[in-house]
C-alpha cells in the first residue's frame, strides 16, 4: 500500500486509512458476479412473502374468522410478521440456492468425489460490514416485533374488556358476564346476570362485550373460541378471565386446547352470535330474565 | 507442605495429583450448581404454594404446623459437623493427621446422628403428607435434607477411612476439602429450608376461586 | 505436566495396593448381571411390599389406590438400584470409601483393555466405548419413537374410523413425545460428545471416566420403566404430563416419572463430565480462542442442561409423590397449584430445546469448515451466539404459559426476552451463511445436511416468532401449529443436523466409510417428505385444529391426509438411511485416518482410535480452522485504495 507523505494542514490528522471511500467499495462489491444473482433471488423471495402472508390468512379464515376485533388484530399481526420475516428466509434461501445450483462465471463452484478438494476457498474470517449490518438489521427487526407485539397485546387486552369505541357511550350495550366451567369433557356456560341460566352452547348477542370467568372442576382445560381469537386456560382451583366483543353473526367453534383426558377431542361446542332480540328470546326460552 | 522432590501423582494416569484435584474441584462445583437448582425447585414450591393458598388448602388441619425446634436442631447438627470437618481439614493440611482423624470421626458421627434425627423428625409432625400443601412441601424438604445428610454420612465416613488407609495425606488433602465444601453447601440449604418452614407458616393468600361449581371438597 | 501416557504405567508412578485382579469386582459384572439383579430386586420388592403397602393404601382424591402406586414406585426404584448394583456402579464409591483406590491396571481394565467387543456390554469407562453405546441406544430410541409416530399418523390419517382406543392413542402420543425428547437430547452429546470431544481437544479420556460409564448405564436403566408404561395403562397426558391430569393416570405413569428422575441424574452426570473435560483437559496450546466450535457448543448445552434438569426432575418427583404418597403439590382440592407444575416444568422445558438444537448446530458449524475449506466466518460471533442463546434461554420459559392466566402481565417481559433470544440465534445463522459464502463446496452428505438444517431452522425460527407474540399465541397455542413448529426445530434442524454430524464422524467412530449413495437417497427422501408432512401440519393448525386429538372436524381432513402420506414417506427415507448406516458399519469401505482432510485433532489420530487416543499428546500451535487461500478481492480493494490515495492531500 502506498503512503503519501503530506504534511497535514489541519491540527488533527484524519485517521490513517488506505481504504477506498465507502461508496466506491459498495459499487465494487455489487459488481462482483455472484452478488447480483443473490440479491435478485433475495428480492424475489421477499416479495413473494407478501402474497404468501395472505395465503396464511386464507387458511385461518376457512370457518368464518375473523369474528371479533381481537381476531382482526391477531390476523393483522400475523400478516405483518409474515411479511417482515421475508428477508430472513430470502437471504438464507438465496445463499443456499446459489451455493448449490449456480454455474458459470462468478459462481462459487462445487467439488464432487471421494477425495478432499485440492484447492481451498477464500479465507474470509470475518467481514465487519456484514456482521454489523446483520446485527443491526436483526436487532431492528426484533425491536419492531417486540414493540408491535406489546402494542397489539395492549390493544387486544383493551378489546377483550370492552373498551373499544363501538361499545362506549350511553347507548352502549351492557357487558355480559359468563361463567365458563370446563370439566371432563364438557363446557358449561352460566349467565349470572340473566337469571343464572345454564347452557352447553354459548349464545351471545353481537357487538356486546363479553367477560368470561373461567375455571375447571377437575383438570386443566383450555377455553378456545377459535374464530373470535379467545383463549384462556381453565384451571382447577383458580378463576381466569378474558373477554371479547363478537362483531359477526354466525355459528363458530369452541374447542378445548389442552389435553384433558379420554375425550379431549370431543370437548367441543359452538358459539352462536345472534342479534340482540334473538338473544333476549333465547334467554327467555332458557327460563332466565334479563336482570338489570 | 513438606518439601518433596516430586509431588504426589494420580496412580491411574500418572498425572500430578494437583491436576486431578483441579478437575475434581470443578466437577464438585458443577454438582453443587445442579444441587442448587433442585433445592430452588423445592423452595419455589414452598413459596408459591404458600402465597397462593389454593382453595385454603395450604395449612394442615387445625393449623397444626410442624414444631420449629427440630428444624433448627438439625441445622445446628449440620453446622457443627461442617465446622468440625473444616477444622479437621485445616489440621490435616498443616500436617497433623491424628487431629484430622479425631475431628473427622466426630464430625462423621454427628452428621450420622443428624441424619437419624431428620428421619425421626417426620414422626414429630402433627400431620401426614396428604394433609395439604404445606404438609406436602415440608415432608419433601425433610426427605431432601435426609438424602443430603445420608450422602454426607457416607462422604465423611469415607474421608476418615481413606485417611486411615493413607489415601488422604497432608500432601494430598483435596478429597477432605471437597467434602467440607459440599457440607457447607448442604448446611446453607438446610438453613434456608429451616427459615422457610419456620417463618412462613400461616398463609396470606385468599385461597380459591370466587364462583361457580368448583367445590373445595375432593371430587 | 506429564504428557505421555503409554500402555504400561510409567514405572515411577507409585501405585496403591492392587486389590484382586485388575478391575476387581467389575470383572464379574456386565449387562446381564445388571439385568438379573435389577429384575430380582424389583420382584422381591414387589412381593414383599405387596404384603405391607397395599393393605395400608388409602384412596386419594383422584380415586387412585395410593398404596398400590407406592408399591409400583418402590418396585421401579428397586429395578434402578438393582440394575446399577448388578452392573458394578457401586464398586467405585465403595472402593473410594474404603481407600482401595484404582491402580493403573484397574483403570486399564475398566477402560476395556483386552476385552474385545465384550467391553460394550460392561461398565466400561473408555469414552469411545460409551460413545458407541450411546449411538446404539439412540438408534433404538428413535426406532421406538418413530414407530409410535407412525401409529399416530395412521390414526390421524384414517379419518373415517378409529384405529385405536382413545386412551391408547393418548398414551401413544405421550410416549412418542418423551421418547423422542430423550433421544434428541442425547443424539449429539451422547455419541459425539463422548466419543469425539475428548479426542478433538487432545485428551486421553474424559475428566471422570467412571462417570462416563455411570451416565450411560443410568440412561439404560431409565428406559425399561418408560417403555413398560405402555403395558401398564400408558401415559395418557402428553409428554408434558400436566397435573392434575397426570394424577388420574394409571400406574404406568410411575414408570414415566422414574424414567425422568433417573434420566435427569444421567444427564447431570454427563454434563459435569463434559464441562470439566472441556474446561480442564484441553491440549497444550489450545487456548480458548482455538477451541473447536463443536466443543464450545457441547459446553454451552451441557451448562444449560446441568443447571436446569433438576427442575424437570423435581417436577416429576412431586408428581410421583402426589400419585404415590398422597401429597398435593399439584392437586388444587388440597392446596396444590397447577401453575406450580407448569412453571417448574417449563423452567427446564425451554432450555431443553436449546440443549437439543445447540449441539447439532455446533456440529455442523464444525464440519462445514472442512467441506468448504475455508475458516469459520466470525468464530467469535458463533461463540457469542451460543453464549447468548444459553444465557437468555433461562429467561423465556413463560412463553409456554402465555394462555394459562397465571399472571397476565408477565406476557410483556417474556415476549421481550423471547424476541431477544432470536438475535444470538441469528448469529449462528449468519455464521453458517457467511461460511458458505464464496466457498467451493464439497458436496458430501454432511455438508448438504447443513442446507437441511439451515432451511428448517429458519422455518422453525420464523414460526417461533409467531408463537412468541402473545396475541398470535392466543390463536395458535394448543393447536397443531405449535406441533409443526417444534418438529421443524427439533427434528428438521436437530435430527437432520445430527444425522449429518454422525455421517461426518462415522469413519472415525466405526472405521468404515458411510455409503453416501444410499444414505443420500434416504436422507433427502426423509427431508422432502418432512416438508410435506409438517407444512401441511402448519395448515391444520392455522385452520384451528387442536393438538393431541384423535378425532377432529372435517375441515382438517385434507391436511391430515397429506401429513400422513408425508409421514409414511419419512419412514421410508429413514429406513433407507438406517440401512445405509448399518450396512456401512458392517461391511463398508475401510476408512483412512483422515478421509476429509480435516485439520482438527480427532482426525490426526489413526482409525481405529487407540485406547489412549494419542501416542503422544498433541500440542496445538495454530488455529484449527486455518484453511483457505487469500481472498482475491482483497487485491482489488488494495488497488482501489492505491487509486484513491495517490496525490491526496489529507
Amino acid at each position: 500500500m502506498s503512503e503519501t507523505h503530506v504534511t497535514p494542514e489541519v491540527e488533527e490528522p484524519e485517521e490513517p486509512t488506505n481504504r477506498p471511500a465507502p461508496t466506491r467499495r459498495m459499487k465494487e462489491w455489487f459488481s462482483r458476479p455472484y452478488v447480483r444473482p443473490i440479491v435478485i433471488i433475495c428480492a424475489v423471495i421477499t416479495l413473494a412473502f407478501i402474497p404468501f402472508a395472505w395465503v396464511v390468512l386464507y387458511f385461518m379464515n376457512g370457518s368464518g374468522a375473523p369474528a371479533s376485533p381481537t381476531m382482526t388484530e391477531i390476523e393483522k399481526t400475523i400478516l405483518v410478521f409474515t411479511i417482515v420475516s421475508g428477508p430472513l428466509m430470502a437471504i438464507t434461501l438465496a445463499v443456499l440456492l446459489y451455493s448449490l445450483l449456480a454455474r458459470g462465471k462468478g459462481s462459487w463452484g462445487r467439488v464432487h468425489g471421494e477425495e478432499p478438494p485440492m484447492q481451498d476457498s477464500p479465507a474470509i474470517r470475518t467481514n465487519s460490514t456484514a456482521v454489523i449490518a446483520w446485527i443491526a438489521a436483526t436487532s431492528v427487526l426484533a425491536a419492531f416485533l417486540v414493540v408491535w407485539g406489546m402494542i397489539e397485546l395492549a390493544t387486544i387486552t383493551k378489546d377483550s374488556y370492552g373498551s373499544i369505541a363501538s361499545v362506549q357511550g350511553p347507548n352502549a350495550p351492557k357487558p355480559i358476564d359468563i361463567n365458563v366451567t370446563g370439566q371432563q369433557w364438557v363446557w358449561t356456560f352460566q349467565y349470572p346476570d340473566q337469571g343464572n341460566i345454564s347452557a352447553d352452547t354459548l349464545v351471545v348477542p353481537i357487538n356486546t362485550p363479553l367477560y368470561f370467568n373461567v375455571t375447571s372442576v377437575d383438570v386443566v382445560h383450555d377455553f378456545w373460541i377459535v374464530e373470535l381469537g379467545v383463549k384462556i386456560d381453565a384451571n382447577p382451583g383458580a378463576v381466569t378471565n378474558t373477554g371479547v366483543t363478537p362483531t359477526k353473526l354466525g355459528t363458530f367453534n369452541i374447542r378445548c386446547a389442552e389435553l384433558c383426558g379420554l375425550h379431549h377431542a370431543y370437548m367441543e361446542t359452538k358459539i352462536q352470535v345472534v342479534t340482540q332480540d334473538q338473544f333476549n328470546n333465547w334467554v327467555r326460552e332458557m327460563g332466565g330474565s334479563r336482570t338489570a | 507442605m513438606s518439601a518433596v522432590a516430586t509431588e504426589p501423582l494420580y496412580p491411574p494416569t500418572g498425572e500430578p495429583a494437583s491436576v486431578n484435584a483441579r478437575r475434581n474441584r470443578l466437577g464438585l462445583w458443577m454438582c453443587i450448581a445442579s444441587d442448587i437448582t433442585g433445592s430452588v425447585a423445592l423452595w419455589i414450591s414452598y413459596l408459591y404454594l404458600w402465597s397462593l393458598n389454593v382453595n385454603n388448602g395450604w395449612a394442615p388441619p387445625k393449623n397444626a404446623f410442624a414444631p420449629a425446634w427440630p428444624f433448627w436442631a438439625i441445622f445446628g447438627g449440620a453446622l457443627v459437623s461442617t465446622v468440625l470437618i473444616w477444622a479437621a481439614y485445616k489440621r490435616l493440611a498443616a500436617g497433623h493427621r491424628g487431629a484430622f482423624l479425631g475431628l473427622a470421626t466426630l464430625g462423621s458421627l454427628l452428621i450420622l446422628a443428624t441424619f437419624v434425627a431428620d428421619i425421626v423428625q417426620l414422626s414429630t409432625f402433627p400431620f401426614g403428607p396428604g394433609d395439604g400443601a404445606y404438609a406436602s412441601v415440608t415432608f419433601w424438604m425433610v426427605l431432601v435434607v435426609a438424602f443430603h445428610l445420608s450422602l454426607l454420612s457416607f462422604l465423611t465416613l469415607g474421608i476418615t477411612l481413606r485417611t486411615r488407609a493413607g489415601r488422604i495425606t497432608p500432601e494430598n488433602p483435596s478429597h477432605a476439602r471437597f467434602v467440607a465444601m459440599y457440607m457447607t453447601w448442604v448446611t446453607v440449604s438446610i438453613l434456608i429450608g429451616a427459615i422457610l418452614t419456620t417463618a412462613l407458616t400461616t398463609s396470606t393468600g385468599t385461597g380459591g376461586p370466587a364462583f361457580g361449581t368448583f367445590t373445595s371438597q375432593g371430587s | 505436566m506429564s504428557a505421555t501416557l503409554t500402555a504400561a504405567a510409567p514405572p515411577h508412578v507409585p501405585q496403591p495396593k492392587q486389590h484382586g485382579k485388575p478391575g476387581g469386582f467389575l470383572r464379574h459384572t456386565n449387562i446381564f448381571t445388571g439385568l438379573v439383579t435389577g429384575i430380582v430386586l424389583a420382584a422381591l420388592t414387589y412381593i414383599i411390599g405387596s404384603h405391607w403397602f397395599v393393605p395400608w393404601g388409602t384412596q386419594n382424591s383422584t380415586y387412585n389406590q395410593v398404596g398400590f402406586q407406592a408399591l409400583i414406585m418402590a418396585t421401579f426404584i428397586a429395578w434402578v438400584i438393582g440394575f446399577m448394583a448388578g452392573i458394578g456402579a457401586f464398586a467405585g464409591p465403595i472402593r473410594w470409601m474404603l481407600g482401595h483406590d484404582l491402580t493403573h491396571d484397574d483403570a486399564e481394565y475398566m477402560a476395556g483393555k483386552h476385552q474385545g467387543n465384550w467391553r460394550y456390554f460392561k461398565y466400561t469407562t473408555d469414552h469411545k466405548v460409551v460413545g458407541i453405546q450411546y449411538l446404539v441406544m439412540t438408534m433404538v430410541l428413535f426406532a421406538v419413537g418413530g414407530f409410535l409416530a407412525m401409529m399416530i399418523r395412521t390414526q390421524l390419517g384414517v379419518t373415517w374410523t378409529s384405529v385405536f382406543q382413545p386412551n391408547f392413542y393418548n398414551s401413544i402420543i405421550g410416549t412418542h413425545g418423551i421418547v423422542m425428547v430423550i433421544a434428541m437430547i442425547i443424539v449429539v452429546s451422547g455419541p459425539l460428545g463422548n466419543f469425539i470431544v475428548p479426542i478433538m481437544i487432545g485428551a486421553r479420556d474424559m475428566a471422570f471416566p467412571r462417570l462416563n460409564a455411570l451416565s450411560f448405564w443410568l440412561l439404560f436403566a431409565a428406559v425399561p420403566p418408560l417403555v413398560a408404561n405402555l403395558f401398564m395403562g400408558g401415559i395418557r397426558d402428553g409428554w408434558t404430563v400436566y397435573q392434575p391430569l397426570g394424577a388420574q393416570a394409571p400406574i404406568g405413569m410411575i414408570g414415566y416419572q422414574i424414567c425422568i428422575i433417573t434420566f435427569a441424574f444421567s444427564t447431570g452426570i454427563a454434563s459435569v463430565n463434559l464441562i470439566t473435560t472441556i474446561v480442564t483437559m484441553r491440549a497444550r496450546g489450545m487456548t480458548w480462542s482455538r477451541v473447536p466450535i463443536f466443543a464450545i457448543g457441547i459446553l454451552a448445552s451441557s451448562i444449560m442442561g446441568l443447571i436446569w434438569f433438576p427442575m424437570f426432575q423435581f417436577s416429576q418427583i412431586f408428581s410421583m409423590s402426589d400419585l404415590a404418597l398422597g401429597t398435593s403439590f399439584f392437586l388444587p382440592t388440597r392446596g396444590g397449584s397447577v401453575w406450580l407444575y407448569e412453571n417448574i416444568f417449563w423452567l427446564l422445558g425451554h432450555p431443553e430445546v436449546y440443549v437439543i438444537v445447540v449441539p447439532a448446530s455446533a456440529a455442523l458449524l464444525e464440519l462445514m469448515v472442512v467441506y468448504l475449506r475455508k475458516p469459520l466466518f466470525s468464530y467469535k460471533l458463533a461463540i457469542a451466539g451460543f453464549a447468548g442463546v444459553v444465557g437468555i434461554s433461562s429467561l423465556v420459559w413463560v412463553h409456554h404459559m402465555y394462555m394459562t392466566g397465571f399472571a397476565p402481565s408477565v406476557g410483556y417481559p417474556f415476549m421481550l426476552s423471547t424476541e431477544l433470544i432470536s438475535i444470538p440465534f441469528g448469529f449462528i445463522v449468519l455464521v453458517m451463511l457467511g461460511t458458505i459464502w464464496r466457498g467451493k463446496m464439497w458436496t458430501r452428505l454432511p455438508m448438504l445436511a447443513v442446507f437441511a438444517l439451515l432451511f428448517d431452522k429458519v422455518v422453525g425460527g420464523i414460526t417461533g416468532v409467531y408463537l412468541s407474540d402473545v396475541p398470535v399465541d392466543q390463536y395458535m397455542h394448543g393447536s397443531m401449529f405449535v406441533v409443526a413448529h417444534f418438529h421443524y426445530m427439533l427434528m428438521g434442524a436437530g435430527l437432520f443436523g445430527a444425522m449429518g454430524a454422525i455421517v461426518y464422524w462415522f469413519p472415525k467412530m466405526t472405521g468404515r466409510m458411510f455409503d453416501e449413495k444410499i444414505g443420500q437417497i434416504g436422507f433427502w427422501t426423509a427431508f422432502l417428505a418432512f416438508q410435506v408432512t409438517f407444512m401441511s401440519m402448519f395448515v391444520a393448525g392455522l385452520q384451528g385444529m387442536p393438538r393431541r386429538v384423535m378425532q377432529f372436524d372435517s375441515a382438517f381432513r385434507v391436511s391430515n391426509w397429506i401429513s400422513t402420506i408425508g409421514a409414511y414417506c419419512i419412514v421410508i427415507g429413514m429406513l433407507i438411511f438406517l440401512y445405509a448406516l448399518v450396512s456401512s458399519w458392517r461391511s463398508g469401505k475401510v476408512a483412512p485416518g483422515n478421509p476429509w482432510g480435516s485439520k482438527s485433532l480427532e482426525w490426526q489420530t489413526s482409525t481405529p482410535v487407540p485406547l489412549d487416543n494419542f501416542p503422544v499428546l498433541p500440542v496445538v500451535t495454530e488455529d484449527l480452522y486455518n484453511y483457505g487461500i487469500p481472498d482475491p478481492y482483497i487485491e482489488t480493494e488494495e488497488r482501489l485504495a492505491q487509486d484513491d490515495n495517490e496525490g491526496v492531500v489529507v
